[in-house]
């Protein structure tokens, strides 16, 4: 396949209200691998807190914009496995309604690609530099890992940076409790599963837990912020296009 | 569980549940060890997956001609000199079982684990006939003995410790045993061992039942399942109808899979199978046996939406890997089948209405489906059982409005970017180093145990509009 | 009270109603059991003790513990070992055309109290109970064996005239002989067993077939492995090189 010239950026309500420097970080790691950059504007959600809520007909009538949003986009990269599983996986059965909605929903699906998915699996990239150096450890979050099958290619990258020791994270795939609405339904239950990824983030003595969600960063993050934890949590394109700050 | 327990709402039980240090205990390391043996189980076998792909199609297949299956199930136990009845809902499957106890003239039930007959409250039924029942499953007796429930499907007593145990046999058995495992399941083997040698009545669930031949199969670890089968006079055996298998050459693969999940085991100790009541020439066994099919919600499944959860084998590895019942145990969930499967038979067998709050008892994770043997998509059957209770109007009224307002944020961009406005205001008093804390209402759920990150001085969108300016010059 | 008809015709009305199945099919099961049966014993026969070897590591991960002997009538010599090591003294056998062979002077010649098996059914439920009651007592239990699965280290024992169920299951010590001749490898071959035995002309049996892969156990008390629960503690399978029947 030859490398794809021109992709379009989906924020996703997460990554624009409170992670601003992931998407800064994604567009600098793309420009830098020669990829030109869209976002479009007017983006606001995926649609999955309602959807996972059992909304399912305002989930649709998000999903039906981010449709509209990304009609002529040749490739969508999403910073979060979970939205881009519910626009792969959720949206061509929520866009049903009629026959030319669902092949819409299906083209968008078949476009759309996790960030860490679409640098190995798409550009083929293998040789990065990292903004961080020093022992990682990194979290699967549940959508990439059985919702997209996908485990090895944030490893890949990971294993892959020059001054970067990856540990693996003991229980690296089981959840993290956040859960979108789940988080704050049963908060305690929440932050019990929280408690037992902590303390396994913690024992690998890696500085920085690293994943491919921003719902799992806000949970990872605010439980290790609150401890006093000096690991920090990151989103993988922090590490791959960050700035150096 | 009580009518007065389940009165405390979901969340305030799993609370005290998370509260309990030594269940806390208990449930890391069980839930833990069955995890681990579960993946060593399959590790070292590679047609494994195949064999879950085709039991998986096995199970469909059946329910597909669950009539014919049935049909020929019912022939088959009858040819043997067996009975078959049928119990559309729990008063009938009790009442069932208790007339076949007055005509055996029975004082004593014994009984092998069955979470059918916890489904329909069968123990509380005999007792007030005048039956004694007696759960034979070490795990089961323990809990029939402390007045509980079972908080595991398969390990019903895994959050009780040796210590709890020891005194429970000193308080109901006047039996002074030191708080060793081995020692206490000395005694329960001698005191069940009397009541198996003259119980009247056996009462077994079954684990699988095969058409063709009108065979039930029971499978267990100690030996119960084997003792009820062959030493009282009269067998009752109590099966959802999803429990029929059409050979046994589909037997054997469920089999292959069943232990593995469950425990780890290649099979467990006994797979025992029982066809009819005792044969010519033989020396024991019981002179009656009866089979009562029952119903309870789940044909009303059979083209529901709840219709693959019908697949169930019960092996409880849903229930290791679900995060959610780590955290809180069986009991909070507060019915009969606990975990994710449990939540999607409670409302099968009660009703959507059923589990208005244990249906977002999830993080949809999907540990459960991955580790189901027959792949069953609990997480898919959730979203849609919350869809069904938002669309019957069952949700919570506070709940359906902030979500009705979050759908109209997110469908009008100019109404999101002013949120984000608001938002970013109303956050100041709580905001320190760019986090938050300390909030107030449903949001304090969030920031009672973790920090919030501050909504962004700039949005990316913001920034990418910044950004692209200085790329035009 | 539901009938057989309305229990059907409930399910049927709701069958009618599902939408958009897969696909699916039961396993495919053997045309002619017993001709297969046959077959698969043909073709283990050569590699029996490949086979063996297997059977005996997996019984012996499952906690069985695994004898060898060269003839049937080394077996009464075995028992009495075991018997006298565990201060045993009451065993109770499956009747001698259920065993192969009849042990039990043997066995009382080394001292043994020995329960042989009626061979065939007895009159009524008191002489049940006295029967089942005497075996209850004895401490080992003394059964052939009908299958024995080298994927699980599994032995398969059926039910019939002489071989009551309760001999394997009431003694605390069960002693299970067998030899070559009931060695499979795998539950996928048991399955076509099954099926020769289940199949109309097979010859009569017992209502009972029992799987037994190791000693009866739980983990129901803090998860401690526990062996005795309700059935035997111990359980050996004692192979004999030479064919049990001739």
């Amino acid at each position: 396949m030859s490398a794809p010239r021109r992709v379009s950026l989906m924020i996703t309500c997460l990554g624009d209200l409170f992670f601003p420097e992931v998407g800064m970080s994604m567009v600098r790691l793309l420009r830098r691998l020669g990829v030109a950059v869209e976002c479009p504007s007017g983006q606001t959600c995926c649609g999955m807190p309602l959807f996972n809520s059992g909304y399912h007909r305002e989930a649709a009538a998000v999903a039906a914009r981010t449709l509209d949003l990304f009609r002529d986009a040749e490739h969508v990269i999403v910073p979060s496995g979970s939205c881009a599983y519910m626009v792969k996986h959720e949206y061509p059965g929520l866009l049903a309604a009629t026959p030319a909605a669902r092949r819409a929903a299906e083209s968008l699906a078949a476009r759309t690609w996790e960030l860490s998915q679409f640098l190995v699996r798409v550009l083929g990239v293998r040789e990065l530099t990292s903004a961080v150096k020093g022992r990682v450890t990194y979290h699967d979050s549940c959508h990439l890992l059985r919702g997209l099958g996908e485990s090895e290619a944030p490893r890949t990258l990971l294993q892959a940076l020059p001054g970067v020791e990856l540990v693996e994270l003991p229980g690296a795939d089981e959840c993290c409790g956040f859960g979108g609405s789940f988080a704050v339904r049963l908060p305690e239950v929440s932050a019990g599963i929280l408690d037992r990824k902590l303390a396994n983030v913690e024992a690998t003595g890696a500085g920085c837990v690293v994943a491919c969600d921003a719902g799992c960063l806000m949970q990872l993050g605010g439980g290790l912020r609150r401890r006093g934890s000096r690991v920090r949590p990151l989103h993988l394109a922090e590490l791959l296009g960050g700035d150096g700050t | 569980m009580s009518e007065g327990e389940l009165a405390t709402p979901f969340r305030e039980r799993a609370g005290r549940a998370m509260r309990d240090t030594f269940l806390q205990e208990a449930l890391g390391i069980a839930t833990t060890k069955f995890i681990g043996l579960r993946r060593e189980a399959f590790a070292d076998f590679p047609e494994g997956d195949a064999l879950r792909d085709r039991a998986r199609a096995i199970k469909e297949a059946m329910l597909q001609r669950l009539d014919e299956h049935l049909e020929r199930l019912a022939a088959s136990v009858e040819r043997l000199g067996g009975r078959v009845h049928y119990a559309t809902t729990p008063e009938e499957a009790r009442a069932i079982v208790l007339d076949i106890a007055r005509r055996a003239g029975a004082r004593t039930a014994v009984k092998s684990k069955s979470m059918a007959s916890e489904e329909i409250l069968l123990n509380e039924a005999l007792e007030a006939a005048g039956v004694t029942p007696v759960e034979t499953d070490l795990g089961e007796y323990i809990i029939q003995l402390a007045h509980e429930r079972p908080s595991h499907i398969i390990a019903p007593a895994i959050h009780k410790t040796k210590g709890q145990v020891a005194e429970l046999f000193a308080r109901e058995l006047k039996r002074r045993v030191a708080a060793d495992p081995e020692a206490l399941t000395q005694v329960a083997r001698a005191e069940l061992r009397e009541k198996f040698l003259k119980a009247d009545l056996g009462i077994t669930g079954a684990n699988f039942a095969v058409a063709e031949t009108g065979t039930v199969v029971l499978v267990t670890n100690e030996g119960n399942g084997r003792m009820v089968t062959s030493l009282p006079r009269v067998h009752v055996a109590i099966m959802g109808v999803e429990k029929v298998v059409p050979s046994m050459t589909d037997l054997m693969i469920f089999l292959a899979i069943l232990a593995r999940s469950a425990t780890g085991q290649k099979l467990s100790v006994y797979t025992t199978l029982v066809q009819g009541p005792r044969r010519a020439g033989e020396l024991e066994g019981p002179d009656e046996f009866h089979l009562v099919l029952l119903d309870n919600g789940r044909i009303g499944e059979l083209a529901g939406p709840l219709r693959e959860a019908l697949y169930c084998l019960r092996c409880g590895a849903c229930l290791n890997v679900c995060p959610v019942y780590r955290q809180i145990g069986g009991h909070a969930y507060g019915h009969t089948y606990p975990g994710p499967i449990g939540i999607l038979l409670t409302a099968m067998l009660s009703g959507p209405a059923a589990v208005r709050d244990l249906a977002h008892a999830s993080s949809l994770c999907g540990a459960c489906v991955d580790a189901c043997p027959v792949r069953i998509d609990i997480p898919r059957m959730l979203l849609g059982l919350r869809r069904e209770l938002d669309e019957r109007r069952l949700a919570p009224w506070g709940e359906r409005i902030a979500f009705g307002l979050l759908a109209r944020l997110l469908a009008r961009p100019r109404l999101y970017r002013l949120a984000a406005r608001v938002g970013r205001l109303l956050q100041r008093p709580f905001a320190r180093d760019g986090a938050v804390r300390g909030l107030p209402l449903a949001l304090g759920n969030w920031t009672q145990r973790r920090d919030l990150p501050v909504i962004a001085p700039r949005t990316f969108q913001e920034r990418w509009a910044a950004l692209r300016r200085e790329d035009r010059r | 009270m539901t009938t057989q008809a309305d229990f059907l015709a409930r399910i049927r009305t709701e069958m009618r109603k599902t939408r958009g199945l897969f696909a699916a099919a039961t396993a495919p099961r053997p045309a002619a059991p017993r001709a297969e049966a046959e077959a698969i014993r043909r073709e283990l026969a050569p590699r029996w003790p490949e086979t063996l070897e297997r059977f005996r590591r997996e019984f012996e991960r499952v906690g069985g513990v695994f004898h060898r002997v060269a003839a049937l009538g080394d077996v009464p010599h075995l028992v009495a070992g075991l018997a006298r090591e565990r201060e045993a003294r009451r065993v109770v056998a499956w009747h001698a055309a259920a065993l192969g062979a009849d042990l039990a002077a043997a066995l009382t010649a080394r001292g043994l109290d020995v329960l042989a098996m009626p061979a065939g059914e007895l009159g009524d439920e008191a002489e049940r109970r006295a029967l089942r009651a005497r075996i209850a007592e004895a401490e080992l239990g003394l059964t052939g064996v009908d299958l024995a699965v080298a994927e699980t280290g599994t032995l398969v024992v059926r039910s019939g005239a002489g071989r009551p169920r309760s001999t394997s299951l009431l003694p605390s010590y069960h002693v299970a002989v067998f030899d070559r001749s009931v060695l499979v490898e795998s539950l996928r071959q048991v399955g076509v067993l099954l099926e020769a035995w289940h199949a109309p002309d097979a010859p009569p049996a017992g209502a009972v077939t029992s799987f037994i892969t190791g000693p009866s156990r739980t983990a129901d008390i803090e998860l401690t492995l526990t062996r005795g629960v309700h059935g035997p503690k111990e359980v050996h399978a004692v192979f004999v090189n030479a064919d049990i029947r001739g």
